[in-house]
């Protein structure tokens, strides 16, 4: 709502039905139409989608930083889009999708052939960092190519920005979404399964290895055309499932996947707010808002969501468990903070803890619980 | 190991000699006859006010890199921290921009530049000092949250640049480090501060060792591993803030360079560190004369004069394809 009526004109939240409904005869009208409404479509794809990338990642490599930015999957993109620009080759806007999708899958592709795929959360992420580094420096060689005029244009999309966004932009997206809607549908069975470890998926019959591979694959497909429209919205996949996990901490992947989609949606919306009114009338890019706030909420959820609950192999060695030591492991500081968080909560998460982790749709995750395996 | 050393010393005369070659405009022979006390007004400037300090910056911010990701990967017993991950990086970057968009600074003084991003440098690294010096200082915690630190900075400078867009195109270079008009300002600003903290990185060398080992072998020999680890934090960010003051945010050098060290060397630090400030020394400037050289080759290519590589975008390639390297060959214990 307020993403349609704030800025200028001004729209009155009252008012804003019959502005879309005389559309192209008011001033008004015309900026709700053709300006805002697209642009909060476009928030709200663009935020499921990295929402539900980031989940699936997540999931996928056991790892509560496996964030697009953290496997340089987001530079990878951003790069295959700025390319071309800075170079000055002017190419239909069918193709970008398609280079953001090469630059995405070389990437995400280069981090886990780097890190190795059942590494441990630190390594990927202290990888993927690298990783995005050097693809980041690589953009900046080419900004320092580029005009003064580009540059801006160019960082600006950088951090992922919606301005200006058309209809048009948003209808490049469908054809992308319909590919990874039901691929997503297919893979979050799997997703609760990977959950277990390397060895349980296995003898559930999932091939782990390629589990992982796939689960890139959907999410560099929904970040690519996302990034390649507006750039890489900075740890909205970072975000949205922890905001997922935390308000239903006892659910599966299953579950968690929709509801990550929508926070991400809301996310995005959310920060295209101040992106659009913080310090007009200059323009913000979204994505700066969303590192900004995102990245501290993520941690603050991360370390409340994490205390107690362990996956169902309890403190068996690392690998199998989730996060040996990602930050909220439970070393003295998060004891302390523990002590201090409501008792209430804490003993919610407890019980839920002590479920297996796997939804509650598939028995045999039940059956190999804890003990037999180890 | 003194041959090693005499070696790497040989090496640096080497890069250094080709440093001051590469740039445009002069002749190896010119360049010859100048340090010889020839030459004309023009060519003696260039040698002395513009290439000399560029040389050292380059030698001086290379070696500070190289030592604290050294210490760094020792007190955290992770061979993927570097000084990139601390918070120190962007903190200085944000430090920079920020004083040049208020109009504290000018690029052209660079005192005031140097100043702010050494604040930006310890303010980032007391932010993930609060959030991770809680948490009993585990090492891989520690790491975890410098990238996430390196990520809010991030978009903070990026705030910074939007609201001033003016200021981009001069900092960009900047973002990726660089050595270009790097003045004799910059060189005495850089080398007190390295000598002090680097005389501090050795005299830490010995529980530094110890900490590689691991905490309770640290213990069992009588150090204090979280009062040493602290101590040897600090120590790195100090020298990461006044390399990333003097050139920019040059990446990976921190990263690799202790690798490379302490295979030459062995892992006792106390060869490994001195070891690690050459090698750093002869990377950056070598990776600088490269890159000199190749925006010539460039220039001449692409007939444009106004390209100019800068050293972060060489140092940044080659350490990415060495990255992979070394992750590969680290077993993942040990993580």
């Amino acid at each position: 709502m307020c993403a349609l009526s704030l800025g200028t004109p001004n729209v009155p939240p009252h008012r804003l039905a019959g502005a879309v409904l005389e559309g192209d005869t008011t001033f008004a009208g015309i900026v709700v139409t053709e300006l805002r409404v697209p642009r909060l479509v476009l928030a709200l794809i663009a935020g499921a989608c990295l929402g539900a990338a980031g989940l699936v990642l997540q999931e996928a490599l056991r790892n509560p930083l496996a964030v697009p930015e953290m496997l340089g999957v987001s530079s990878g993109a951003a790069l295959g889009v700025a390319a071309p620009l800075v170079l000055t080759l002017s190419l239909p806007a069918a193709v970008q999708p398609v280079l953001a999708l090469g630059g995405a899958a070389l990437g995400g592709g280069l981090t886990l052939l780097a890190a190795g795929l059942g590494r441990s959360p630190s390594a990927v992420l202290l990888t993927g960092a690298a990783v995005a580094a050097a693809l980041q420096a690589a953009l900046l060689v080419l900004m320092v190519m580029a005009d003064q005029l580009d540059l801006q244009l160019i960082y600006r999309y950088l951090l992922g920005s919606l301005s200006a966004r058309t209809w048009d932009d948003v209808s490049g997206l469908w054809p992308w979404l319909l590919v990874a809607a039901p691929a997503l549908v297919l893979c979050a069975p799997v997703l609760s399964v990977m959950r277990l470890g390397d060895e349980d998926a296995a003898a559930l019959g999932v091939r782990a290895q390629r589990a992982r591979l796939a689960a890139l694959a959907i999410a560099v497909v929904l970040i690519a055309p996302v990034t390649a429209v507006c750039g890489p919205v900075a740890w909205v996949g970072f975000l949205a499932p922890h905001l997922a996990r935390w308000f239903d901490p006892a659910a599966g992947a299953v579950r968690w996947l929709p509801w990550s989609a929508a926070w991400g949606a809301v996310v995005v919306t959310v920060a295209d707010v101040p992106a659009r009114l913080a310090l007009a009338p200059v323009e913000t890019p979204a994505g700066a808002w969303t590192a900004l706030l995102g990245v501290p909420a993520g941690i603050a959820l991360m370390r409340s969501g994490r205390r107690g609950r362990t996956t169902g192999r309890g403190s068996a060695a690392s690998g199998a468990t989730r996060v040996p030591h990602g930050p909220g492991a439970l070393t003295s500081g998060a004891a302390e903070e523990a002590s201090r968080t409501a008792p209430s909560r804490s003993a919610r998460r407890d019980e839920s803890g002590a479920e297996v982790a796997g939804d509650a749709s598939s028995p045999p995750v039940r059956a190999t619980g804890t003990e037999d395996v180890r | 190991m003194s041959r090693r050393f005499a070696v790497l010393a040989a090496l640096a005369v080497v890069c250094a000699g080709v440093e001051l070659v590469a740039g445009r405009g002069m002749s190896p022979g010119v360049v010859w006859g100048v340090l010889g006390g020839g030459g004309d007004a023009t060519e003696r400037h260039i040698l002395w006010q513009l290439r000399l300090p560029r040389l050292l910056v380059a030698l001086g911010a290379g070696a500070c890199l190289a030592v604290a990701g050294l210490v760094l990967q020792s007190a955290l017993r992770n061979p993927l921290a570097g000084p990139e991950v601390t918070g120190v990086t962007p903190g200085a970057v944000l430090g920079a921009v920020t004083a040049t968009a208020l109009g504290f600074a000018g690029w052209d003084s660079p005192l005031a530049v140097v100043l702010a991003a050494c604040l930006g440098g310890c303010a980032g690294a007391a932010l993930l000092w609060l959030l991770a010096g809680r948490g009993g200082g585990d090492p891989a915690q520690t790491a975890v949250h410098g990238v996430l630190v390196s990520a809010v900075l991030g978009g903070l400078t990026a705030m910074v640049l939007l609201v001033e867009p003016g200021e981009l195109g001069s900092v960009v270079q900047w973002l990726v480090g660089t050595t270009e008009g790097r003045v004799w300002q910059h060189w005495h600003l850089l080398w007190p501060w390295a000598l002090a903290w680097g005389a501090v990185a050795w005299l830490l060398a010995g529980p530094l060792t110890l900490l590689r080992c691991g905490d309770d072998i640290a213990l069992a020999a009588g150090l204090s591993a979280r009062r040493a680890r602290t101590l040897a934090l600090l120590c790195a960010v100090a020298l990461t803030a006044g390399a990333v003051a003097a050139v920019g945010a040059l990446g990976f050098v921190g990263l690799l360079v202790p690798h490379l060290a302490v295979s030459v060397f062995g892992a006792d630090l106390r060869a490994s560190l001195p070891g690690a400030a050459l090698l750093g020394a002869v990377v950056v400037c070598g990776a600088d004369a490269a890159a000199q050289l190749s925006s010539r080759l460039l220039a001449q290519t692409l007939d444009s004069g106004r390209l100019t590589l800068p050293v972060g975008a060489l140092t940044a390639c080659l350490g990415a394809a060495l990255l992979l390297v070394v992750v590969r060959r680290t077993p993942s214990r040990t993580f």
